[in-house]
């Protein structure tokens, strides 16, 4: 019996490690080119080298775009936290029959595809009194939308695991105004679904090439066009680049997390 | 001139009256429970006393003022929730000393007086917890004293044991009553369980249907019902209809007749032939079903000594008690 139980324990881990080694295998041999002097001929690199990486740091084309991805990406979370969070609480707050509708309406900027949405928004805002195409403006604008669905439903989520209507209503009666209670009471409470929002959107929008390479492209450029535009430069640089992307959010995240572990 | 007097008050969900024209009076100082089945609009008229809910017309004089048009946070009146409503991100501390932050009191006094809160629901040494880390009736506790601390003129408690086990209920049940009388405060209390409502009350409002029924105490509401509705949600009276009472009683019977299960007794010797059909244990009582004339009582008897047990399809006879026949339209 034992035996058996631990050959299907073995079955089993072998079966995690694969698919482990499968999924690191890329980003293992990435690494590894990114370090390396010169990888052509033989099976293993030549030798080992941080130049690849302090050439790639110390790159101002590089620099500026890795800021603008951040600005882009932290304006459109701004803005989407500004707008969405009060309004989740008016929606369930005095209208919950509108969650249905709000439910069909956050999953438009899924349903339609980015290719087509970029042409309407090329179309809508390249010219006329609200010409933005090219600059970061529209980008802000466009990632909202993208940030929209992970936003709502992480934070609904979090809503309706707390007693919103009761709880506001104690407040209101223990002498809070409605501003009081919101912010003292149910803001607090959410701050784990807006966390897990926040990162979940985040790590999305840092990553994503079609919108900024259509709507913007070089005149503003982000992290993912910059790599784009760099496809025929070294390949060692662009490992290196593509390491340095993955750690920054590994770390991201990694850091989020132990925030949002903090009390018990 | 009542502590409390509500006046006329009419309330409507969409065209739908929730409750209409409902009158009540409370004196300072009492205990009162509405009383009545989901849905009969106790819990709307106890939002609308909160403040929570609007009313379409009608007058809530609180202490002679009509507190209709003030909002919920001037009114000066606390209430428990049945969810318990505590505040998760705040410490049993934090939850009872909010009121207090929100009326500007000195820290030092707030925090005295939300120890003296705390010492009163007897969770002095809980409060630095988080309501995550309570049980439902510690909870409860905690709620009770974050609306005691403020001291309102009027508290309201929203079916606020429904959510616990039985025997926590029963002990929070004492405990709430203790701590109405020590405060005299005016208390309204929101049940749909009879026991609850005869045990803790001073004066029941026994509604249905968005109105009140019926309005007495405790041993009123229980020995003398108004009608149908009041014979029918408190105890388990034997309701018969005019035809089967008079075959019962062997004489002409003009209206329903309500009679109490504990009020006939069963014997070997008495008035009237019966059959005992089925019995049941609950406890303290046996309910048994006998079947006198065609008609099937249901009837409790005390349970002193299994001797006493009559067994199904028993010959017994029964006696009823007269004064116990209540009439009811």
């Amino acid at each position: 019996m034992r035996a058996e139980a631990n050959n299907a324990g073995w079955y089993h881990r072998a079966v995690v490690y694969l698919l482990f080694l499968i999924l690191l295998l890329p980003l293992a041999g990435t690494l590894l080119y990114s370090l390396a002097t010169s990888w052509s001929a033989t099976l293993l690199p030549s030798g080992l080298t941080f130049k690849w990486y302090v050439a790639l740091w110390s790159e101002p084309r590089f620099l500026a775009a890795f800021g603008q991805s951040l600005l882009v990406c932290v304006g459109a979370l701004v803005l989407s936290v500004v707008v969405i969070l009060p309004l989740l609480f008016v929606v369930h707050y005095h209208f919950p029959r509108l969650d249905a509708l709000m439910n069909i309406l956050i999953l438009l900027p899924f349903a339609v595809p980015p290719v087509v949405s970029s042409v309407g928004l090329l179309n809508l805002y390249g010219s006329g009194p609200m010409a933005m195409v090219g600059t970061p403006w529209i980008l802000i604008g466009c990632y909202f939308t993208i940030a929209l669905p992970f936003m709502y439903r992480a934070i609904t989520n979090n809503l309706q695991a707390i007693n919103l209507r009761d709880l506001m209503d104690a407040a209101q009666l223990l002498g809070a105004s409605t501003w009081q209670a919101a912010l003292l009471v149910v803001l607090p409470n959410l701050r784990k679904g807006l966390m897990v929002a926040l990162l979940l959107s985040f790590s999305f929008l840092f990553g994503e090439f079609v919108f900024a390479n259509l709507l913007v492209g070089t005149r503003y450029e982000t992290l993912q066009v910059y790599l784009n535009n760099m496809r025929n430069s070294s390949g060692h640089f662009n490992s290196a680049l593509v390491i340095s992307y993955f750690a920054f959010v590994l770390v991201l995240t990694w850091v989020a997390n132990r925030l949002n572990k903090d009390k018990t | 001139m009542s502590f409390v007097s509500v006046q006329n008050l009419q309330k409507s969900y969409a065209g739908n009256p929730v409750f209409s024209n409902i009158d009540c009076h409370i004196e300072r100082g009492e205990f009162v429970t509405l009383l009545g089945p989901s849905g009969c609009g106790k819990s709307t008229l106890l939002r609308c006393i909160a403040g929570l809910t609007p009313v379409d017309s009608g007058q809530i004089l609180l202490d002679g003022t009509d507190i209709v048009p003030l909002s919920p946070q001037k009114r000066g009146i606390g209430m428990v929730f049945q969810s318990y409503a505590l505040f998760p991100n705040m410490t049993v501390e934090q939850n009872v000393a909010f009121g207090l932050r929100m009326q500007k009191v000195k820290p030092d006094e707030r925090l005295a007086r939300v120890r003296e809160a705390l010492e009163l629901v007897e969770l002095g040494s809980f409060a630095g917890r988080y309501p995550h880390q309570l049980s439902g009736g510690q909870c409860q506790r905690v709620a009770l004293a974050r609306s005691l601390v403020t001291r309102p003129r009027l508290l309201l408690l929203d079916e606020p044991l429904s959510a616990l086990d039985a025997r926590i209920r029963k002990h929070l049940r004492e405990q709430i009553r203790a701590i109405q009388r020590e405060l005299g405060l005016t208390t309204i209390f929101v049940t749909h369980d009879q026991e609850e409502a005869l045990t803790m009350s001073d004066r029941i409002f026994l509604m249905n249907q968005g109105r009140i029924v019926q309005s007495g105490d405790a041993e009123t509401l229980y020995t003398a019902p108004v009608d149908l509705f009041a014979a029918g949600f408190i105890g388990n009276y034997n309701l018969l209809d005019a035809d089967t009472a008079s075959r019962l009683l062997q004489r002409p019977v003009a209206s329903r007749l309500a009679i109490r299960p504990e009020s006939i007794t069963l014997g070997l010797q008495g008035e009237l032939d019966a059959e005992v059909r089925s019995h049941s244990l609950l406890g303290n009582v046996i309910r048994y079903r006998v079947q006198v004339r065609e008609v099937e009582l249901v009837v409790d008897v005390l349970n002193r000594s299994p001797a006493d047990l009559h067994a199904d399809g028993q010959r017994v006879s029964v006696s009823i008690d007269p004064t116990a026949l209540r009439e009811v339209a």
